[in-house]
């Protein structure tokens, strides 16, 4: 309670704050959640600054995919589920929706597994630390204080500066840095090749796209606004490829240069503990826990939509829960299994999060040949808001590329 | 009875039973004579194009392969008209209100029913069976199809509305059941759909329902609502809402367009509307409503009757009559039930109560609550530093700041 009260006035400013940004930038932080966080921190861990040169690029292609979802949110005003199901037909909606289902799924059991990793490090067991995020998690929105609770998890997520000042507290090699980024560099090394290619799985994620364009249909941006949701996509995907980028080579000047092998960012905490100081190893934790904690909230929250949305059951109105089964179903469904998985006696959650990465590579390719459809609707969108040609080949060839890598993600998975 | 979803994609013959093409969309038209639109035609996908070919030239609608009564070059294709609803393009998966339990849903199927040789569009089916049925699953689960639970999700399509692209359709419908909905189930549905079509439906309604509908609705979703309504338009309907409430709405408008829009309002209503505007909205000037009741203290009480009825067609409620001089200041108050309780020839000076409860037009909105809660009033005069009378807030409008307006959503949306 004590710390409730003394986190208002900043929760309130941040408020401010978040009536000027939107949804680009709340989904763009909920990207960098418990499997992106251990995604960046072993590639900086493992492979130094040279899987850094894909940061740049990945910026570029997160913010056509987001523009896209963007612009189809505010000019339509629906979700994305909505579209597909009244522009593709029954049949391709029910295999999107299912494929995400199991995708979102297994996110929300990896989102669950960074809880309990996190709190761990504290010495917090995760038969105790699992099932009180779950009832928490599942008090917001029976409370229904979601916003509110939106804000606090958006504000503590200035912790995420702190990997930004963890990697100038290094001092790491600037110019090296500078370099890496716009030096392509490739190996052969399956693993290199595998880290590289769920770096943009877990960066480019299906869900996104679900969840910033009913978010933006949600808060009703009219087509005046587009310009300023540009802004707020753009900002938001730099945000997070720019966190993203300092998790990676906070990890390459500490870990790499040490020599530490890690599998997870439990590891990557833990190590740091030893070789940045306690303090270093702390905020990664809290970092962790918060971005577990929030994704943990919104991926049940937004799969429960998107299912309601594509097949009409009814949801967000003031039911009951008795009027909304389905919608209260998944949603709990969703929060039950994403921890009762965690509290099996699993040998290693690697796995789980692996999967949930190829299931996105699978589902992605889908996702984005039906959006770029979408995006050329003449019918949908109007002469003005569809793409224009040279935004239409910058995205197929964008697209393309995220369809090969993905594919190969989804190819090396089933060879190890 | 056939469905919709059956016939589809059915190869369809000529008279030589030589296949022309497969069938595509089923063409219905809606007459004001008949409750239930008639299926007319039946659209074709050939190789090259499409043709529309009348109903009276098919010879059996429900078979393996539909056959025609001529060969297709002596078949005169069907002539459209307005009011024709193509099923599969204007009603099947999109989204419909359900009327009875106001509420949206989505189409997963149609039920067509026979009478004597005319097929008629019978139900719509949003239930599960009906999605099973589409995906070709319904045989999975032979249950299904006897059970009770087979019909649920089953609407007549008498009480459903399409929020079709094309809302002139809904016009041409005999007996308008939209507008026969009770403006607070509006304001439900239009909560329901995206904002886009929300705009329309409420566009479609008369300026006094509109008023009524978006006085039911949040101010920040009134201000989207209209956001694409023509000027005019918007200015009938501010005419038609309280005075308080049309502040609330143009406060949330742009200035330009709140300007000019006074601009184009009724002076006598516009005049009300900009002194409300002055105030801050968390002050009783802010919630306050400028249609009341007064009379002077010199009148008997068979002269403040008349003059009531008169004069008291515009206000919010009669239940209090206040009592002022000749500078408007507030002297004292009487209830409706001392009016018909006193003798007609009484003064009113005589049985008003001269102790007012009153706040301040700049006093907070809290004050006023406490008063109606504290002294179980139906309404608090609002005076201004003279004590002139400025306005009143109704108990309704005083609690509604403390308490969410009843459907207002209890569930989170993900962004609001």
């Amino acid at each position: 309670m004590q710390s409730r009260h003394r986190l208002r006035p900043f929760a309130a400013r941040l408020a401010l704050l978040f009536a000027v940004v939107g949804p680009g930038i709340i989904t763009a932080n909920v990207d960098n959640d418990a499997g992106g966080i251990t995604t960046y921190s072993v590639a900086g861990a493992h492979y130094g600054y040279t899987t850094l040169w894909i940061m740049p690029l990945l910026a570029l292609a997160l913010v056509i995919v987001q523009e896209m979802s963007a612009r189809l949110g505010v000019v339509t005003g629906k979700g994305l589920a909505d579209l597909i199901r009244e522009s593709m037909g029954v049949r391709i909606t029910t295999i999107v929706v299912g494929v995400l289902l199991v995708a979102n799924l297994a996110n929300t059991v990896s989102e669950f597994a960074g809880v309990a990793a996190s709190l761990e490090i504290f010495g917090v067991s995760k038969f105790i630390s699992v099932p009180m995020a779950a009832v928490l998690v599942w008090l917001l929105m029976v409370r229904g204080n979601y916003r509110t609770v939106e804000r606090v998890f958006l504000a503590a997520s200035a912790i995420y500066l702190a990997y930004v000042a963890a990697g100038i507290l290094e001092k790491p090699d600037w110019s090296l840095i500078g370099r890496s980024l716009v030096t392509p560099q490739i190996s052969f090394d399956k693993g290199f090749l595998t880290i590289m290619i769920t770096i943009i799985g877990t960066t480019i994620a299906p869900w996104m796209q679900f969840y910033q364009q009913s978010s933006i249909a949600d808060k009703g941006l009219k087509p005046a606004d587009i310009g300023y949701e540009r802004v707020d996509v753009i900002l938001g995907s730099l945000f997070a490829i720019g966190v993203a980028t300092f998790i990676t080579l906070s990890c390459a000047a500490t870990l790499f240069a040490g020599g530490v092998h890690i599998e997870t960012a439990r590891d990557a905490a833990l190590a740091l503990r030893s070789l940045a100081g306690r303090y270093a190893s702390t905020l990664f934790a809290l970092g962790l826990l918060n971005a577990s904690l929030f994704s943990a909230a919104i991926l049940p929250l937004s799969t429960a939509y998107v299912v309601c949305e594509a097949f009409g059951f009814e949801s967000g109105v003031s039911r009951k829960v008795r009027e909304a089964p389905t919608f209260f179903g998944i949603y709990t469904a969703f929060i039950v299994l994403g921890a009762g998985i965690i509290l099996l006696p699993l040998k290693s959650l690697v796995q789980v999060m692996i999967a949930s990465q190829t299931l996105n590579g699978i589902l992605l390719p889908l996702i984005l040949v039906v959006m770029l459809l979408l995006v050329n609707d003449k019918d949908l969108l109007g002469e003005r808001h569809v793409n224009g040609k040279v935004l239409n080949g910058i995205s197929i060839a964008v697209i393309a590329a995220l369809i090969i890598l993905t594919g190969a993600l989804v190819v090396s998975s089933f060879f190890p | 009875m056939p469905y919709v979803s059956q016939l589809i994609g059915k190869p369809v013959t000529d008279v030589d039973g030589v296949r022309v093409g497969y069938l595509r969309d089923i063409v219905a038209r809606a007459r004001e004579s008949m409750p239930l639109p008639q299926v007319v035609a039946l659209q074709i996908r050939m190789p090259r194009g499409t043709i529309c070919v009348p109903i009276t030239e098919v010879a059996v609608l429900v078979a393996p392969a539909i056959p025609l009564m001529q060969k297709l070059s002596a078949i005169k294709p069907h002539a459209h008209a307005e009011g024709d609803i193509f099923l599969v393009r204007d009603i099947l998966d999109q989204q419909i209100i359900d009327v009875n339990d106001v509420r949206v849903v989505r189409v997963n199927d149609i039920e067509l029913a026979r009478v004597k040789d005319t097929f008629y569009v019978a139900n719509v089916d949003t239930g599960g069976t009906g999605l099973l049925r589409r995906l070709g699953l319904l045989r999975l689960f032979p249950g299904r199809k006897r059970r009770e639970s087979a019909r649920t999700g089953i609407i007549p399509w008498d009480v459903v509305e399409p929020v079709s692209k094309n809302r002139k359709l809904r016009l041409k419908v005999p007996g308008d059941k939209i507008a026969e909905l009770h403006p607070a189930d509006l304001a439900q549905i239009l909560s329901d759909l995206s904002r886009v079509d929300g705009s329309k439906l409420l566009e479609s309604l008369d300026p006094k329902t509109a008023a009524e509908t978006l006085e039911s609705v949040e101010p920040d979703f009134q201000a989207s609502l209209v956001e694409d309504m023509p000027d005019q338009r918007v200015a009938d309907v501010l005419e038609e809402m309280a005075p308080d409430e049309a502040a609330d709405l143009l406060a949330e408008l742009p200035k330009e367009r709140s300007t000019s829009l006074l601009r184009m309002m009724e002076k006598e209503e516009a005049a009300d509307v900009r002194k409300l505007l002055t105030y801050a909205d968390d002050t009783a000037g802010g919630i306050m409503t400028t249609e009341y009741t007064t009379v002077s203290a010199g009148r008997t009480a068979a002269q403040a009757m008349k003059s009531i009825r008169l004069a008291a067609h515009e206000a919010e409620t009669i239940f209090y009559v206040y009592v002022v001089d000749r500078k408007n200041i507030l002297e004292g108050v009487f209830s409706l039930k001392d009016l018909v309780l006193a003798e007609p020839g009484t003064l009113v000076s005589s049985f008003m109560q001269k102790r007012v409860m009153s706040v301040k037009v700049r006093e907070s909105q809290d004050k006023v609550a406490q008063l109606v809660s504290k002294y179980n009033l139906l309404a608090v005069p609002v005076v201004d530093d003279e004590g002139r009378l400025q306005g009143i807030v109704t108990a309704d409008d005083a609690l509604d700041k403390m308490i969410p307006t009843a459907w207002k959503k209890r569930l989170p949306r993900l962004y609001h």
